[in-house]
């Protein structure tokens, strides 16, 4: 019996076009007045990742994060009847961030400035000296923000009124993004990097294949195969404005012994919590978070942009239940390592990415096919930033 | 070795010599110790520690976590590391001292193994 090698073909070219094929302005990779209408086009108005369900599990949980894109920081709380609620974290005396950690138990917060004292639903429940204000200090609540929850994914969304609820968002992808492990998981590893690069370079790195033989030659080994050399994706889904893939398997992987041995236990362990190994779809949720759903790697990277020149990467392995034996702890040390070790590589190339950009050298830089996710994200942002410029005018036009 | 000095389970005495170095709390503390250490100290701490670890799993299995010994607790911990030092040796090989520059900037801030090690982040 012979067995047929299916041979692999990328996507093409032609079926692609309709993204666009133009070569793209480089300005907004690292311009910071292109950050600052970003800032208010996108972060102040879109869903924004902030944590995960799992980080807040019961009555009296909360969790800090700073959004630095938004000017912003965010108090997130469960509150006694399980409901989750976000505010800003700013007393409504004076403006002090009320809370100084990243997160804990506690159900009320006490401002360190004059002690105002707030509950996690955001009510004033004692202000000393009350009584001396002009207004009724009741009226003070913490300013609430709208939040939102999607496979254990919390989201929060700056706009007053946000166009449209995260599940309107979503569109499409909530069905499938309910079925992750992510959904399902109630701890996770974490890891996290900063670079001197643009938030948009950072995404981009993550959304292509193409440079995978050059920059992990050992991590990546098993990325690509004689089949599919670069290790390009089986499909391209684009939801506008988010977006997803499915990643190609190499049926000629050969890990090593170690390796094979370390990879094993993690199948396992997979497998008994019902995934499906060949499933590896990857999405990417507008404007900065990316997951894969990966049985054996399930993990999210969200990029927080800092500056036009500096991202902070946040990366998450997600697992459901905690380690509950040895074994169970080892393959996820080793599946965090294993990620680690590929995420790391991509460092320093993106910042000499952005280095090269704000040279101003360059007017236009060049997607190929294969690089369609990262025009697509182009697209979007600028799409989003246009309409913002326009709006502006409009509002200048009609004052 | 007198049975006082085993400082890990009975059968493990192969791997004495590393706990010193290699016996670490907290993922992070790991991956700073692989980027900080030497290549001959990784080479003979994977080459020895590598056979050990099915059969350390296989006795660390056996037990709740939380219920582990001091011996044993300290074998959890050198399996823990090798999961790290394999990775150098096994994976990157005589790339690792390039790879360790680019990952002395990634800080893990919480492993699922940081549980019940009494670690203060
Ligand atoms: S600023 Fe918070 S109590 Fe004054
Ligand atoms: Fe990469």
């Amino acid at each position: 019996m012979t067995t047929t090698v299916q041979a692999f073909a990328p996507v093409s070219k032609e079926d692609l076009a309709f993204i666009g094929t133009d070569p793209i302005p480089t300005e907004p990779y690292y311009r910071s007045d292109y950050f600052e209408l970003e800032r208010e086009a996108i972060f102040k108005r879109s869903w924004i990742q902030m944590g995960h369900i799992c980080e807040i599990p019961e009555p009296g949980s909360f969790i800090v994060r700073a959004f630095e894109a938004g000017n912003a920081s965010l108090l997130i709380t469960r509150d006694r009847d399980g409901e989750v609620r976000a505010f800003h974290n700013a007393c409504p005396h004076r403006g002090t961030q009320l809370v100084q950690v990243d997160g804990g138990k506690r159900s009320r917060f006490t401002c360190p400035y004059h002690g105002w004292t707030f509950s996690n639903q955001g009510k004033l429940l004692a202000a000393p000296e009350a009584d001396k204000f002009y207004i009724n200090p009741s009226d003070c609540t913490l300013p609430a923000v709208s939040v939102g929850v999607c496979a254990g994914f919390i989201f929060i969304n700056l706009d007053k009124s946000p166009r449209q609820s995260l599940q309107e968002y979503l569109g499409p992808l909530v069905a499938e993004l309910e079925k992750l492990p992510h959904a399902r998981a109630t701890t996770y590893s974490e890891y996290t990097y900063e670079v001197d690069a643009n938030w948009k370079l950072t995404y981009d790195n993550f959304q292509e294949n193409y440079h995978l033989r050059f920059l992990h030659p050992r991590s990546g080994e098993a990325a690509g195969g004689p089949q599919n050399p670069y290790g390009y994706p089986t499909r391209y889904g684009f939801h506008d404005p988010h977006r997803s893939q499915t990643i190609w398997s190499n049926p000629d992987a050969k890990p090593l012994p170690f390796q094979a041995f370390a990879f094993g236990k993690g199948a396992r362990h997979a497998m008994e919590a019902g995934y499906k190994l060949e499933d590896k779809e990857y999405f990417g949720i507008f404007p900065n978070l990316f997951i894969l759903g990966a049985a054996m790697t399930p993990f999210s990277q969200c990029i927080m942009p800092i500056a036009a020149n500096k991202t902070r990467s946040i990366i998450r392995l997600y697992w459901i239940g905690e380690d509950d034996s040895a074994s169970k702890r080892f393959a996820r040390e080793y599946a965090m390592a294993t990620a680690l070790d590929i995420h790391c590589e991509d460092r320093a190339v993106i910042e000499a990415g952005h280095r090269g950009l704000a040279s101003g050298a360059l007017s236009h830089l060049h997607f190929q096919s294969q690089e369609v996710l990262c025009r697509h994200l182009y697209n979007q942002v600028d799409k989003r930033v246009q309409a913002y410029k326009a709006e502006l005018e409009n509002r200048g036009a009609s004052e | 070795m007198s049975l006082e000095n085993m400082r890990l389970p009975t059968g493990f005495d192969a791997l004495e010599p590393f706990v010193d170095r290699w016996a670490i709390k907290g993922a992070n503390n790991r991956l700073q110790q692989r980027l900080n250490s030497q290549e001959s100290e990784r080479a003979s701490f994977f080459n020895i520690g590598k056979d050990l670890v099915p059969p350390a799993l296989e006795l660390l299995d056996q037990k709740p976590l939380h219920e582990l010994d001091e011996k044993e607790q300290r074998l959890m911990d050198l399996v823990l590391s090798l999961a790290h030092i394999s990775l150098a040796v096994e994976i990157q090989r005589d790339h690792e001292p390039a790879h360790a520059e680019s990952a002395r900037h990634i800080t893990i801030n919480r492993a699922t193994s940081d549980k019940d090690t009494n670690l203060c982040n």
